[in-house]
C-alpha cells in the first residue's frame, strides 16, 4: 500500500468531520473533467489483511474472474486494483489493496488503515496460528482503522474442510464479540463466497453512507443531479452472518 | 504483437474516437472481456512507451536483463485511476507500474509512471473495444 494511492480527501465528506488524514498528493477534485459517461457514485477502498499464507492474494484475484496469467504477475505482482460493482442503484469504484508481503503487523502503514472503508481480516481454517493471530490484527485495526471502517472476517480454504482446525463457531464467536464485524467462511480456490465477501462489504459500507448529497466532486456529474434512490433497508443486524 | 492486427487496428482508429476524442466504445480486455473503460471515458493520445510483451516465453529464451517487450504509441488515456472500471496495477517496476486486466490479470496492457499521478495509458493495441 502506498499513501500516494490515498483516495483524497472526498472520504471526509461522507462521514463530515476532519480530513487532515488524506494524501496531498493529488487534487482530484479540480481534475475530474465535465463528462457525459456516468461516473462513480462512490469510491471506497479495501483492504484484505491477515497472516501469511491464508490466501489474501487469492482472494483479491478471485473477486470476480477466476483465470490466472502468467506474464505479469508471476514476476511483478499485482499491487492493487481497480473494481467497479452496481449495488442499490449505485456506481461504486473499489480500490482494493492486498497487503500480501507485508504481514509482519508492524509492517502495513498505517496509512493503509486510516483510508480504509472496508477491512477483509483473514485467516485459514485449516492453521491454527493464522486465527490466533487475529487479536493482533485487530489491535493494528483498532489503533489505525477509521472506527467508520466495516470489517469482515473471513475463514479462508474452505475447500481444505477435511483439514479444519477452527470450526466455524469459533470463528463467528470471534466476530460476534467486535461490534459491527461480520463473519464468513470462504474458499478463494473454488471461488465460493468470494464475491460475496466484497459485495457485502460494500453493501455494509453504503448503508453506513449519508443518503443526501454526495460529496463536492461528484456533484457535476448528471446522475448525482438525481434524486437519490430509496435504500431499502433490507440488511439483517450486524452480528449476523453474510453466508 | 501480430502484423494482422496491427494493421487492423491502424485502420480501424477513427472507429475508435468519437467527435470529441474519447472513445467510442468500452475498452475491454482480449482475454476475458473485462470491461477496463467505459465509453467516453479517455482521450487518444501518442506516447511511445515500452511495454514488456504479453506472452511469457516458453521454455529459456530470453537473456537475462533483457525484456521481451513492444513500443507502442498510440493509447487511452485518463488523468484519474477512478475513470477506469476495472484495471490491476502491478507492483512497481523502477518508478513504473504496469496495468493489466483486473479480473484475467493478462497484462501489461498499459503504463503508469509513479512521476505523474495523473496519467494512465492504455495501450490501444493491447485491447479490444466492444
Amino acid at each position: 500500500m502506498d499513501p500516494r494511492y490515498d483516495i483524497p480527501t472526498r472520504r471526509a465528506a461522507g462521514v463530515g468531520g476532519g480530513s487532515a488524514n488524506s494524501s496531498p498528493a493529488l487534487g482530484s477534485q479540480s481534475r475530474r473533467r465535465k463528462m457525459p459517461p456516468r461516473p462513480a457514485d462512490f469510491k471506497l477502498q479495501i483492504i484484505i489483511i491477515g497472516s501469511r499464507g491464508v490466501g489474501k492474494t487469492s482472494i483479491m484475484e478471485r473477486f470476480t474472474d477466476d483465470t490466472f496469467c502468467e506474464a505479469c504477475k508471476s514476476t511483478v505482482g499485482v499491487d492493487f486494483k481497480i473494481k467497479t460493482v452496481e449495488l442499490r442503484g449505485k456506481k461504486i469504484r473499489l480500490q482494493i489493496w492486498d497487503t500480501a508481503g507485508q504481514e509482519r503487523f508492524n509492517s502495513i502503514t498505517s496509512a493503509y488503515y486510516r483510508s480504509a472503508k472496508g477491512i477483509v481480516l483473514v485467516y485459514d481454517i485449516t492453521k491454527q496460528e493464522t486465527f490466533d493471530d487475529l487479536p493482533k490484527w485487530m489491535k493494528m485495526i483498532d489503533k489505525y482503522a477509521s472506527e467508520e471502517a466495516e470489517l469482515l472476517l473471513v475463514g479462508n480454504k474452505l475447500d481444505c474442510e477435511t483439514d479444519r482446525i477452527i470450526s466455524r463457531q469459533q470463528g463467528e464467536r470471534f466476530s460476534s464479540r467486535i461490534s459491527g464485524m461480520r463473519f464468513c467462511e470462504a474458499s478463494a480456490k473454488d471461488n465460493f463466497n468470494v464475491d460475496e465477501i466484497f459485495l457485502k462489504l460494500v453493501d455494509d459500507i453504503l448503508s453506513k453512507m449519508p443518503l443526501e448529497v454526495p460529496n463536492k466532486e461528484l456533484s457535476n456529474s448528471v446522475l448525482s443531479l438525481q434524486p437519490e434512490p430509496e435504500v431499502p433497508p433490507e440488511l439483517p443486524p450486524p452480528r449476523m452472518r453474510c453466508c | 504483437m501480430d502484423n494482422d492486427q496491427q494493421s487492423k487496428e491502424s485502420t480501424d482508429r477513427s472507429d475508435l474516437v468519437s467527435e470529441d476524442g474519447k472513445n467510442s466504445k468500452s475498452v475491454v480486455c482480449q482475454r476475458c472481456g473485462s470491461k477496463v473503460l467505459c465509453p467516453g471515458m479517455a482521450v487518444l493520445v501518442e506516447k511511445e512507451l515500452f511495454l514488456p510483451s504479453m506472452r511469457k516465453k516458453s521454455g529459456p529464451s530470453t537473456t537475462e536483463g533483457s525484456v521481451d517487450g513492444d513500443t507502442l504509441t498510440t493509447h487511452w488515456f485518463v488523468q484519474d485511476m477512478f475513470d477506469f472500471d476495472n484495471v490491476g496495477f502491478t507492483k512497481d517496476v523502477g518508478k513504473i507500474k504496469y496495468l493489466i486486466c483486473a479480473d484475467c490479470e493478462i497484462g501489461p496492457i498499459g503504463w503508469h509512471c509513479l512521476d505523474d499521478l495523473t496519467s494512465y495509458y492504455v495501450a490501444v493495441e493491447r485491447v479490444n473495444h466492444a
